[in-house]
C-alpha cells in the first residue's frame, strides 16, 4: 500500500521480509544497514529477545534515487520467523507493497521452509492481497553452508507457482545476493506502481 | 481489511497541518504525527526537535496494532487510545480512521484530559478529510506518465558505500 505525498514530495513503499526462523532476514537488512551509505539509509530498530531472536519486527528506512522529484522510501521490515509468533507476523504484513521470502537453504530446513510459505499465503489472504498479484521474491539463503538443497530443487518447492518470480542465491551475513535481491524487489514495486512505458520496457527486456 | 493506497495532494496537506497547528494549540501538545497503522508517517507538525519520525512511525503503529490485537482477544474490537507516561514527556496515540492514527507528545505544560480532548476533535477533523483524498486520482503531474526503464532503475538501485 504506497503512500503518494504531493506536497513532501516523498514516496513511501512497505517491504516484508518473510522466512522461517533463523533464514537470514534480519541478516539481510543488517548488511543492507551497514553498508548503504549515511545519506540513503534511516536508523535500524530492531524488536528482539534477549538471545537476538525477532520478537517483533526489524525495522529499516533506505532509498535510492528519487524519481521526477519525489523521493522514494522504501521501508523495509523483517517478521519473527518461529511459528508460535503468527499474530505479530499478521500485523508487520499490513499494508506491505512488496515481499522477500527468505528461504533457508539447507536440507534440513526445507520443511518450515514450505510452511512458512504457505503461512505467508493465509496470511496476506487476511488483508486481501494475494502473492501472485504483488512484486514478490525468492532468496535462497545460507549457501554456504552444507548440505544445502540444489537450487532447482528449491525453485519446484518454493517457486513454482502460476507466476514464476525472480529468485537468488545468497548469503546474508556477507552480503552475497543481498542488494540484488532488494534492487529486483523495489524495481517490481516502483514498475506495479507507476507501470512502465511499453517502449522502455522492450528496452529493458 | 484490505488497506487503502494513501494520497495526500498539496491542498490537502495544507488542510491537514492547519488541523494538526489548531490542534497544538489548544492541547498545548509539543508535536503531532499523523501515523498509517502500516507504520509509515503522513504529517507531523511541532517537532521542534530533530525527531526520528520513520522509527517512531513504525514503533507507534506496531504498538497500536498489537494492543488492537490484545482487546480483540477481550472481545473488544480495539482499545482506541494508547497512552505512554514518561517523566518530562508523554504520549498519546488515538484512532483517526480504520487506516490511521493521531500521535500526540505533550508535557507537563498540559494534562492527558487536554489531550484527549483535542484529540478526539482534531481526529475527526483530519478523518473528513483523508476521506476526501481517497476519492482523489492517485497519479497527477509529475507522475502521471509510466516511469521510463532507466527512471525504475535509478530509484529502485540501492548501492553499498
Amino acid at each position: 500500500m504506497s503512500i503518494i505525498n504531493y506536497a513532501a514530495k516523498v514516496i513511501n513503499f512497505k517491504v516484508v521480509y518473510y522466512g522461517p526462523g533463523l533464514a537470514g532476514k534480519t541478516a539481510n537488512l543488517q548488511y543492507i544497514h551497514r553498508c548503504l551509505p549515511e545519506t540513503n539509509k534511516g536508523k535500524m530498530v530492531s524488536l528482539a529477545t534477549g538471545d537476538d531472536r525477532t520478537l517483533f519486527f526489524d525495522f529499516l528506512p533506505v532509498s535510492a534515487l528519487g524519481v521526477r522529484g519525489f523521493t522514494t522510501r522504501f521501508q523495509l521490515y523483517t517478521v519473527p520467523g518461529q511459528t508460535h509468533y503468527n499474530m505479530t507476523r499478521k500485523l508487520v504484513l499490513r499494508g506491505v507493497d512488496g515481499v522477500v521470502f527468505v528461504a533457508d537453504s539447507q536440507w534440513a530446513r526445507l520443511r518450515e521452509n514450505v510452511e512458512s510459505l504457505r503461512n505467508l499465503d493465509e496470511n496476506l489472504k487476511e488483508y486481501g492481497l494475494a502473492l501472485a498479484g504483488m512484486p514478490y521474491v525468492v532468496q535462497y539463503n545460507k549457501r554456504d553452508l552444507g548440505p544445502v538443497a540444489p537450487l532447482d530443487y528449491l525453485e519446484y518447492l518454493l517457486n513454482r507457482g502460476a507466476r514464476r518470480v525472480p529468485s537468488f542465491e545468497a548469503v546474508a551475513v556477507d552480503g552475497t545476493g543481498v542488494f540484488d535481491t532488494l534492487n529486483t524487489v523495489s524495481r517490481m514495486i516502483l514498475v506495479k506502481e507507476f507501470g512502465q512505458a511499453e517502449e522502455a520496457a522492450r528496452e529493458s527486456s | 481489511m484490505k488497506a487503502h493506497d494513501v494520497v495526500i495532494h498539496e491542498a490537502d496537506a495544507t488542510r491537514i497541518d492547519a488541523v494538526l497547528q489548531r490542534f497544538l494549540g489548544d492541547s498545548s501538545s509539543a508535536a503531532a504525527l499523523l501515523i498509517d497503522r502500516s507504520g509509515q508517517p503522513l504529517a507531523e507538525t511541532g517537532t521542534a526537535r530533530t525527531l526520528d519520525i520513520g522509527s517512531i512511525g513504525a514503533l507507534a503503529a506496531a504498538a497500536f496494532s498489537s494492543t488492537a490485537a490484545l482487546a480483540q482477544l477481550l472481545g473488544e474490537s480495539e482499545f482506541s487510545v494508547l497512552f505512554h507516561e514518561g517523566v518530562r514527556e508523554s504520549m498519546h496515540v488515538s484512532t483517526v480512521d480504520e487506516q490511521t492514527i493521531l500521535l500526540a507528545i505533550f508535557d507537563e505544560r498540559t494534562t492527558i484530559g487536554m489531550v484527549r480532548l483535542f484529540a478526539r476533535e482534531a481526529s475527526r477533523a483530519i478523518g473528513v478529510i483523508l476521506e476526501e483524498t481517497r476519492k482523489r486520482p492517485k497519479r497527477v503531474g509529475a507522475l502521471a506518465a509510466p516511469l521510463t526503464a532507466d527512471e525504475a532503475r535509478r530509484a529502485s538501485d540501492h548501492r553499498p558505500a
